[in-house]
């Protein structure tokens, strides 16, 4: 193969590349009384993943619409544009970097070496660093009210819960799930079983990636066929295989993860929706970047709860009427133990 | 998955025969082979066997013939077919000694009951859906079969298709737009093949005309369509899910087939899928049919075997490969339809997470004949959704290990079974006309 046709290809892609540039719309500037500005990095997820990255930067927006101040967003798209992203925003000049996701957590901690001065925040992920605020959530406490919900609304005594991949992020929604199933059957004599994890042995059932839906609708078929009706995908896109997969057998509903499954998916999929365990990004995002404007910026980790409204539970929308008052004042009182501190949900990934 | 043709891989005749006597081959393969996983079995179901009952469901609750659930005491079945395997192993064995050849029978009943035994080790104080285990196996293979016949054509006729995964993502893509908008599924069926010809006519064009190296051209389509499909997604897709991206017109119903979709196992499985489906079976027939009986695969073979010698007599080899190499994009476009028609409904960010690879892997362990690659992608989907139902009913296998068993399967597929393969000879070579 010659040289020129190597050539010739990579001009034909770099063309493109140009192309698609151009319809992309114009970076949104605006003038700003302060000259403070704010920049985020997206993992390979990309900005609208419904998800981390996409909380987050509605977060920033909202802080840059009351705060008035500059913000821009780096989209990542894969996992090679993650240390470049992270220096550009860091070249911009601005005071703040958010950066989104485990994948990001080395070259954070790098860029926030050598730049002391800059300010630094990342979602999801434990980072220690002088001028690193972890922005991270105990999601295993919505999860265990979940978990609760779930086995009091399951007709079958069957539920299940899989993940993407076996992270700390993803399995500490399992062992709340699964410890909330638990709590019910001790509450009520129940037998409810928990398929999908095993929180003594960390371990359970994954699809092993974040994009194969297909692979997410037949495993979700497949705990459908051993007779689960509340299911908790914990995998990012792949959820919508759960999705699709409920949608076609009867009686059979999703608990969705990170944001409102009834207002992020597909319409058809309102019917199944039980509830989401929500992650709100957002508020914290905003919150932290009116800290580092106050001069109040720390590193001490901001930890979602349900005490802060970090981490809740969402309605149930058209799913009301499976909870019943006697069920709902259960798991009032259950956020109630939680927030007060009577009952700990634990995890070894706990944040 | 076939131990044969022996004779012509390992030519070492064990005596000089006289002239025009028959040469005896000994290939130790099979009883090697057969050994080591009997050693296996009576490691995994004798000695560390589980107790329990494991059961087998046969039946699904919709079905009109009931088949009560067979329930076996697990040790002592994996004894039975420990045996079983044992003294097939030696019975191949003894074959060999007396320089007979080991039959494909033994082998299939050799594997067959060793999955049998395998799945009654896995299912102790469980039992395994067994329509549903093959419900989802077919589930995952259409793509990989689609994509797999489309790479077969393509390299038959003289062309390395590496961008199965952009013909495939192309493919999802257009057919969830196409469909969502007008309504017609049949629309978007067609507009997915579309978009597969169009991504193969970027193939054909760079490959034949410029004769620029084929794998690259594919490699770099792949990041293209990757690319440009999350793009699109992002900006245009999103802003607009209900008109661009709307799952309830989308997604193409079941269309059960009156009669067979009752037979027990059979029917749920093969009978009981969408439109997408049933063309991928006829797919498959025709496919094979055309590319051994009739002259347009004759020439396309020629072509992809001996360039030169099909041009000498009259076959317009940069036509004939153009064409086919579309064929190819068209059939495999239809594949990705099935990700979002098929099965989920509405388009993601690369949602085919490598098909297209799998699909390639399956052409080669298929050894280029469409019916051989369409079980390599039947065994893929079928390790694949083994793997979900076992780790769901609980196996004692740690889940990351569970997760690399297609990969496994096929690399051992490969690599033992298929052994050294031959492509078409001409299959990623520019023919430059001189």
């Amino acid at each position: 193969m010659s040289t020129s046709s190597v050539l010739r290809s990579v001009v034909v892609v770099a063309a493109s590349a140009l192309v698609l540039a151009g319809c992309a719309p114009a970076p949104e500037t605006s003038e700003t009384a302060s000259d403070y500005c704010a920049r985020m990095v997206t993992n390979s997820g990309g900005l609208e993943d419904r998800s981390f990255n996409q909380s987050s930067w509605e977060g920033l927006e909202k802080a840059k619409a009351d705060l008035s101040i500059d913000a821009e967003v780096i989209v990542s798209t894969n996992e090679t544009d993650l240390a470049p992203n992270v220096t550009q925003a860091v070249d911009s000049g601005c005071q703040f970097v958010l950066t989104v996701g485990y994948e990001l957590a080395d070259a954070t901690t790098a860029a926030a070496k050598a730049n002391p001065d800059v300010h630094f925040a990342i979602v999801d992920e434990q980072v220690d660093g002088e001028n690193i605020k972890p922005i991270v959530f105990d999601t295993a406490q919505a999860a265990y009210l979940a978990g609760y919900l779930a086995a009091g609304t399951s007709a079958t005594g069957k539920v299940a819960t899989f993940g993407g991949g076996n992270q700390p992020p993803v399995t500490l929604f399992m062992d709340g799930f699964v410890d909330g199933v638990a709590k019910y059957n001790a509450v009520h004599g129940t037998a409810v079983q928990a398929l999908g994890w095993n929180k003594d042995a960390q371990d359970g059932v994954f699809t092993g990636d974040f994009e194969d839906i297909n692979k997410g609708k037949v495993t979700t078929q497949a705990f459908i066929d051993q007779g689960a009706d509340v299911i908790l995908p914990v995998a990012g896109q792949v959820g919508e295989g759960a999705a699709a997969a409920a949608l076609e057998n009867p009686n059979v509903s999703i608990v969705w993860v990170d944001n409102d499954g009834y207002e992020t998916l597909p319409a058809t999929y309102k019917s199944i929706i039980l509830t989401s365990v929500l992650k709100n990004t957002g508020d914290a995002v905003v919150q932290i970047v009116g800290d580092d404007l106050d001069g109040s910026f720390d590193n001490t980790p901001f930890v979602g709860t349900l005490e802060n409204g970090g981490v809740a539970l969402a309605p149930y929308h058209d799913k009301a009427a499976a909870v019943t008052p006697e069920l709902q004042a259960e798991l009032d009182g259950l956020k109630a133990d939680i927030v007060s501190g009577a009952l700990e949900v634990t995890s070894p990934s706990t944040p | 998955m076939t131990i044969q043709d022996a004779p012509l891989q390992h030519n070492h005749p064990d005596s000089v025969p006289p002239a025009l006597e028959k040469t005896v081959v000994k290939s130790w393969k099979a009883p090697i082979a057969f050994g080591i996983f009997s050693i296996i079995a009576i490691l995994l179901f004798v000695v560390f066997g589980r107790e329990g009952v494991s059961g087998f469901r046969l039946s699904t609750d919709s079905d009109f013939v009931q088949i009560p659930t067979i329930e076996a005491p697990t040790r002592a079945t994996g004894i039975v077919l420990t045996v079983l395997l044992v003294a097939l192993a030696a019975y191949s064995a003894f074959l060999v000694s007396r320089n007979r050849p080991v039959r494909l029978w033994i082998t299939v009943v050799f594997a067959l009951l060793f999955l049998v035994a395998f799945l009654t080790w896995a299912a102790a104080g469980a039992t395994i859906p067994v329509p549903g285990l093959l419900v989802g196996a077919v589930g995952l293979s259409v793509p990989l079969v689609f994509g797999a016949l489309g790479g077969v054509i393509s390299e038959r006729v003289g062309v390395v298709n590496v961008a199965i995964e952009g013909q495939l993502l192309a493919g999802a893509f257009v057919s969830a737009v196409v469909a969502s908008v007008t309504g017609q599924a049949v629309l978007g069926l067609i507009s997915a093949m579309a978009a597969g010809v169009l991504v193969s006519f970027v193939l054909a064009a760079f490959s034949i005309k410029y004769f620029v190296d084929q794998v690259i051209v594919g490699v770099v389509l792949n990041v293209l369509v990757t690319g440009l499909t999350s793009f699109l997604y992002s900006q245009v897709l999103t802003k607009n899910t209900d008109l661009l991206n709307n799952s309830a017109t989308i997604r193409l119903p079941r269309l059960p087939i009156p009669g067979l979709s009752e037979i027990p196992i059979l029917g749920p499985v093969l009978f009981r899928q969408t439109i997408i489906v049933y063309i991928l079976y006829v797919a498959v027939a025709v496919v094979f049919f055309a590319l051994f009986k009739t002259r347009w695969g004759l020439r396309l073979r020629a072509v992809g075997e001996h360039p030169q010698a099909a041009d000498t007599v009259g076959i317009n080899v940069a036509r004939t490969r153009f064409w086919n190499v579309s064929l190819a994009g068209a059939i495999a476009g239809l594949g990705g339809a099935y990700f979002t028609m098929g099965s989920v409904g509405s388009f993601n960010k690369e949602m085919t997470a490598g098909a297209g690879f799998i699909a390639l892997a399956a052409v080669i362990f298929g050894r280029w004949d469409p019916i051989r690659a369409t079980l390599a992608a039947l065994l893929f989907g079928f390790a694949s959704n083994l793997q979900s139902v076992l780790s769901i009913i609980g196996s004692p296998v740690p889940s990351e290990f569970m997760l690399m068993l297609p990969y496994l399967v096929t690399i051992f597929a490969v690599a033992g079974v298929v052994g050294r393969v031959r492509g078409p000879a001409a299959s990623g070579k520019a023919y430059i006309k001189s």
